[in-house]
């Protein structure tokens, strides 16, 4: 029995690569477990490190800029009123919000989809064929800019065959196949139920950086849809330290209003996937 | 003194102008502030072969598309928000019944910005290397100066713009509230793009207020075709901080949506089973109860 959920080691593993100063891209999310990856991990993880490395680093959801993210602030649902009223030191029109991106202005940005393939490409479009798909899916969103203009991405998805493929049936947003021209640095990690990926530099395709406690290289080949770097010396990754689970539980999210999607209309839980 | 031009007008005479065929700007986003007062009236007036600009679409999209009422549409998302998946759009598509064209949501903020500017098109490094340059309106491009790569898209120039905003004039000088939701910023600027914007308030007011708060008329009368009196006419979307989504109506639209015959009914029930406006308020509870639950 593990003393930590998914949820809150893939919590504390984003807080790492959050720097300082830097503003990071969450969005606004819609529920369920779509949440709690694009947006419910990603917020519990800036708010945990503001409170240990970095102090200075903010988000925006949306137009929603720099949020108070603790326990007194998160409100109980995600609905108009809700996101109007979350304390915050600014809410800018849109546009200039993602206008940060073409600036160059926004360090980290979040992300997940229906597929991801071996260079990062990311679908979130459709399924199939883009000129008779079998599945339609919403749209594109903001995820091609967000992949054009962030200085990194961190994709957090589902680990399955089904979606890390050899190659997306649309790329919605750009990884590392190609990017002349782009001015962002495209995807840096990706986080899933089994494993933290990154990307070799020199292949510029996805590799195991850190397997998660109890997990096998067996069941990470067995579950990518793709031949993926797997290096001898790849790591387990840490279990979450108690000063950083008394932190999440205690101080940012005890009603798991992120973590659990409990701020959507849909709570569920990633953490029968580890 | 010589009277001035009023430019309130029904909903139906407003919609009436929109010929088939037309292309039609939508304000709003996701399931925010889209004017579905005016979109239900596009669907009672049985429109066909809409051309559809959003930069961010929802239920407007939705119900549309389900009623027939388009044969191309561009958008970056075309969903629920949390209610998910928006089921005549994907049919639609899945169905190749519609043309829909991808589009980032800077890129449909370059395309409306280019119109409202009165440029006939944009450019974006977003979508260099994307599956959106799968559609020929996608054109790489070198800058003369730099070199550097980028891609050109045609601007959206409507037809006619269909927004719905706070309160308004007679004369249709339009304002937004002063707290209000950010990503709907972008709402005038999508009407200055089209070549006539038919917009909806939820309140009239005596030009001595619009005077005295002229701060916030983000949309001044020079841009406006004409003004329409539509209480809650953005239901069961939110408004604002007037009233927010109605999330029993919208699970309701979900679940309907998910099947043809089932959006039928849904339609012949609260569309075109309402004569207008006043009595599809009336089928959702009425504006008392609506102003109970869904208000602040």
């Amino acid at each position: 029995m593990k003393g930590y959920t998914l949820e809150e080691l893939l919590t504390v593993e984003i807080s790492k690569i959050i720097r300082n100063g830097e503003m990071n891209f969450t969005g606004i999310g819609t529920g369920g477990k779509a949440y709690i990856r694009a947006c419910g991990i990603p917020l519990a993880a800036v708010s945990l490190a503001q409170q240990k490395h970095a102090p200075d680093a903010v988000c925006m959801m949306g137009p929603v800029l720099d949020p108070v993210l603790d326990k007194e602030s998160i409100p109980a649902h995600n609905w108009e009123f809700d996101l109007i009223y979350w304390p915050c030191r600014a809410q800018i029109p849109l546009e200039d919000a993602l206008g940060q991106f073409r600036l160059g202005r926004v360090g980290l940005a979040f992300a997940s989809g229906a597929q991801v393939d071996k260079w990062g490409n990311l679908n979130i479009t459709c399924i199939g064929d883009p000129q008779a798909p079998k599945v339609r899916l919403p749209g594109c969103l903001a995820q091609t800019d967000l992949a054009a203009y962030a200085k990194r991405v961190c994709i957090v998805v589902p680990h399955t065959k089904r979606v890390l493929v050899d190659h997306v049936d649309f790329v919605t947003a750009v990884g590392h196949e190609n990017r002349e021209g782009l001015p962002g640095g495209g995807p840096f990690r990706v986080m899933t139920n089994l494993a933290v990926m990154d990307f070799n530099p020199e292949t510029r395709q996805m590799r195991v950086l850190s397997m998660h406690e109890g997990v096998t290289k067996e069941m990470i080949r067995e579950n990518t849809g793709f031949d993926i770097e797997i290096p001898e010396n790849a790591a387990v990754t840490p279990a979450p330290s108690p000063e950083d689970l008394r932190l999440i539980r205690e101080v940012i999210d005890p009603e798991k209003r992120f973590l659990n999607a409990g701020i959507t209309s849909e709570p569920a839980t990633i953490d029968d996937e580890l | 003194m010589i009277e001035r031009k009023s430019k309130l007008l029904s909903i139906h005479d407003a919609i009436a102008q929109i010929p088939d065929g037309a292309t039609v700007a939508v304000g709003g986003s996701l399931v925010r502030r889209a004017p579905m007062a005016l979109v239900r009236e596009i669907v009672r007036q049985g429109k066909k072969d809409l051309t559809l600009y959003s930069w961010s679409a929802g239920m407007d999209f939705d119900m549309l598309i389900g009623a027939g009422c388009v044969k191309e549409a561009w958008s970056s998302y075309v969903g629920l928000f949390q209610l998910g998946i928006a089921g005549n759009f994907r049919r639609a598509v899945e169905q190749n019944r519609i043309r829909f064209v991808d589009i980032s949501e800077t890129c449909g903020m370059d395309k409306f910005r280019a119109a409202a500017y009165g440029n006939d098109f944009c450019i974006s490094k977003t979508p260099l290397h994307s599956d959106l340059l799968r559609n020929p309106e996608f054109v790489e491009i070198a800058s003369p100066f730099t070199g550097e790569k980028y891609v050109a898209m045609p601007a959206f120039r409507a037809d006619y713009a269909i927004v719905h905003a706070s309160r308004a004039d007679r004369y249709g000088n339009v304002q937004f509230d002063a707290i209000r939701m950010m990503d709907n910023e972008f709402d005038p600027l999508i009407a200055k793009s089209a070549k006539k914007a038919i917009i909806s308030v939820e309140e009239i007011v005596p030009e001595e207020e619009i005077i005295r708060t002229p701060t916030m008329t983000l949309l001044p009368k020079i841009f406006v075709e004409s003004v329409v009196h539509a209480p809650f006419g953005c239901h069961p979307n939110s408004c604002d901080t007037r009233y927010d989504f109605d999330l029993e109506h919208g699970e309701r639209y979900a679940q309907c949506a998910k099947t043809e015959e089932g959006f039928a009914r849904y339609l012949d029930e609260y569309v075109r089973g309402t004569a207008d406006e006043a009595e599809y308020l009336e089928k959702v509870g009425g504006p008392e109860a609506l102003r109970k639950n869904l208000g602040r």
